[in-house]
C-alpha cells in the first residue's frame, strides 16, 4: 500500500512527483509518457527561467528531474484504465492488468487532441488527416492543407505549415478567428493563408488518401467543397478524465471540479491538477504550481489520518 | 535491417531514434523532408503519410510504437 500514487507524465505530476520525493511521502508514479502535450511543440517560450526550448527537449528535462530523485518508484509506458474506492484507500488499475493500492491519489493525466467524430475522420487517419503538424506538416510540400479550428493551436498548425504548404484554409466555427494577434500577423503575412469562418466540417472524402473536405455554410446552410490533400485537426482539447469521471464532480465538458485553494476534489483523497481539471488557464506553469499545492495539501492529510 | 522515416523536429521520431540507440541498434534515418523519394517509398510501403515509420526487417511500424518495435525486433 503505498500512501500516494501520481497518475500522469506531464508537468503537473512530475512537478508533484519531485515534491512528493522530496517530503519522503511513500509514493507510486504511473504515466504513459513523459512532457505531456507540450511534447510537440517546437519551441516554448514561456517556461518559466529558460528563455526557449522544444518540447522534447522539456519532456526529457522532466523525466531526468523526477528520475534523479531518490524516494519514489516510476511506472512508465502504461495507461491508467480504471480508480476504484475501497474502503478507505483506492484501487489503481492499468492496461497491462496491474493493480496498486493507495491512500490518496494526485490525478493529473491532463488533456488529448478533441477529434471531430465526422465521416471519414477514422479513415483517413494518418492518410491525410493529421493532429501533430510538428510532425506532420514537412509532408505536405508542395500540397493544400486545410487546418480546422481558428484559435491559437489551428494558428500555431498553419504556421508549422508556411514553410512547407501552397495553401492553407483555415476554417472556423464561430465569426472570427481567436488566435494571438503575433501569430495571425506572421500566418496572414505569409500571402499562403486564407480564413473562412462560420464554417462546420462535415466530411472527410478521398480514396486512398485525402482528397478533399465538405463543409456547411453557417450562415448561409450551403454545403461546399475544398480540395485538399491534408486536414490538420485543432479544435482544442479533451480531458482524461475517463478514469475517474464516476467518482468524483466533472463538469460539463468532464473536466474534473477542484478547489482552487488546496486542489482537492470532490471525493476525500483524491486531488487533481493541470489541464484534467476546470483550471481557468492551460498554462505548463501554472500546472506545475497547482500539483504542487496537492501534494503540499497531501502531505498535511497524510499526517491526520 | 532497420530503417527509420522521420521528419526534422517531430518529437516521436527522436524518441523513436533514441530507443534503438538505447538498444544498440543500429539503423538508417531517411528524412523525408528532405528527400522526397524517400517520402513517397514512405508512403507506398506503410500505406499512409504520419512520420516516424519504422521498417525492421520488413516489418513497418507507424508511430513510436514501443510495443511494436519490441517484438520486431525480439527485444
Amino acid at each position: 500500500m503505498y500512501d500516494l500514487i501520481i497518475i500522469g507524465g506531464g508537468p503537473a505530476g512530475v512537478a508533484a512527483g519531485v515534491y512528493a520525493a522530496r517530503k519522503k511521502i511513500n509514493t507510486l508514479f504511473l504515466t504513459k509518457d513523459f512532457g505531456g502535450q507540450s511534447l510537440v511543440s517546437a519551441g516554448i517560450k514561456n517556461w518559466i527561467g529558460v528563455k526557449e526550448i522544444s518540447g522534447f527537449d522539456l519532456a526529457k528535462n522532466l523525466e531526468s528531474h523526477l528520475r534523479d530523485q531518490e524516494d519514489i518508484e516510476i511506472k512508465d509506458n502504461l495507461l491508467v484504465s480504471k480508480i476504484e474506492k475501497q474502503g478507505d484507500f483506492f484501487s489503481v488499475f492499468t492496461d497491462k492488468g496491474d493493480k496498486f493500492e493507495a491512500k490518496t491519489i494526485l490525478f493529473t493525466a491532463g488533456s488529448r487532441h478533441k477529434r471531430l467524430n465526422i465521416s471519414g475522420e477514422d479513415k483517413y487517419d494518418g492518410k491525410g488527416v493529421f493532429y501533430c503538424s510538428t510532425c506532420d506538416a514537412p509532408i505536405m510540400k508542395n500540397k493544400t492543407a486545410a487546418v480546422v479550428g481558428g484559435g491559437n493551436s489551428g494558428f500555431e498548425a498553419a504556421l508549422d505549415l508556411l514553410p512547407y504548404a501552397n495553401k492553407i484554409y483555415i476554417l472556423e466555427y464561430t465569426e472570427e478567428c481567436k488566435a494571438d494577434s503575433v501569430t495571425c500577423d506572421k500566418v496572414r503575412a505569409s500571402g499562403k493563408s486564407q480564413e473562412i469562418t462560420m464554417t462546420e466540417v462535415k466530411e472527410i472524402f478521398g480514396d486512398e488518401f485525402v482528397k478533399g473536405i465538405r463543409y456547411q455554410d453557417r450562415k448561409t446552410g450551403e454545403m461546399k467543397e475544398l480540395a485538399v490533400e491534408g486536414v490538420f485537426v485543432e479544435i482544442g482539447f479533451q480531458p482524461n478524465s475517463e478514469s475517474v469521471k464516476d467518482l468524483v464532480d466533472v463538469d460539463k465538458y468532464g473536466r474534473v471540479i477542484v478547489d482552487p485553494k488546496t486542489q482537492k476534489t470532490s471525493l476525500e483523497g483524491i486531488w487533481a491538477a493541470g489541464d484534467v481539471t476546470d483550471v481557468l488557464y492551460n498554462q505548463n506553469n501554472i500546472a506545475t504550481g497547482d500539483a504542487i499545492k496537492a501534494v503540499l495539501n497531501i502531505y498535511d492529510y497524510l499526517k491526520n489520518i | 535491417m532497420v530503417t527509420i522515416y522521420t521528419t526534422s523536429v517531430c518529437p516521436y521520431c527522436h524518441m523513436a531514434k533514441e530507443y534503438l540507440e538505447k538498444n544498440n541498434i543500429k539503423f538508417k534515418e531517411v528524412n523525408v523532408e528532405e528527400d522526397e523519394a524517400a517520402a513517397r517509398e514512405m508512403i507506398q510501403k506503410s500505406h499512409q503519410m504520419g512520420v516516424p515509420v519504422l521498417d525492421i526487417n520488413n516489418t513497418i511500424i507507424v508511430g513510436f510504437d514501443k510495443s511494436g518495435i519490441d517484438k520486431a525486433l525480439g527485444l
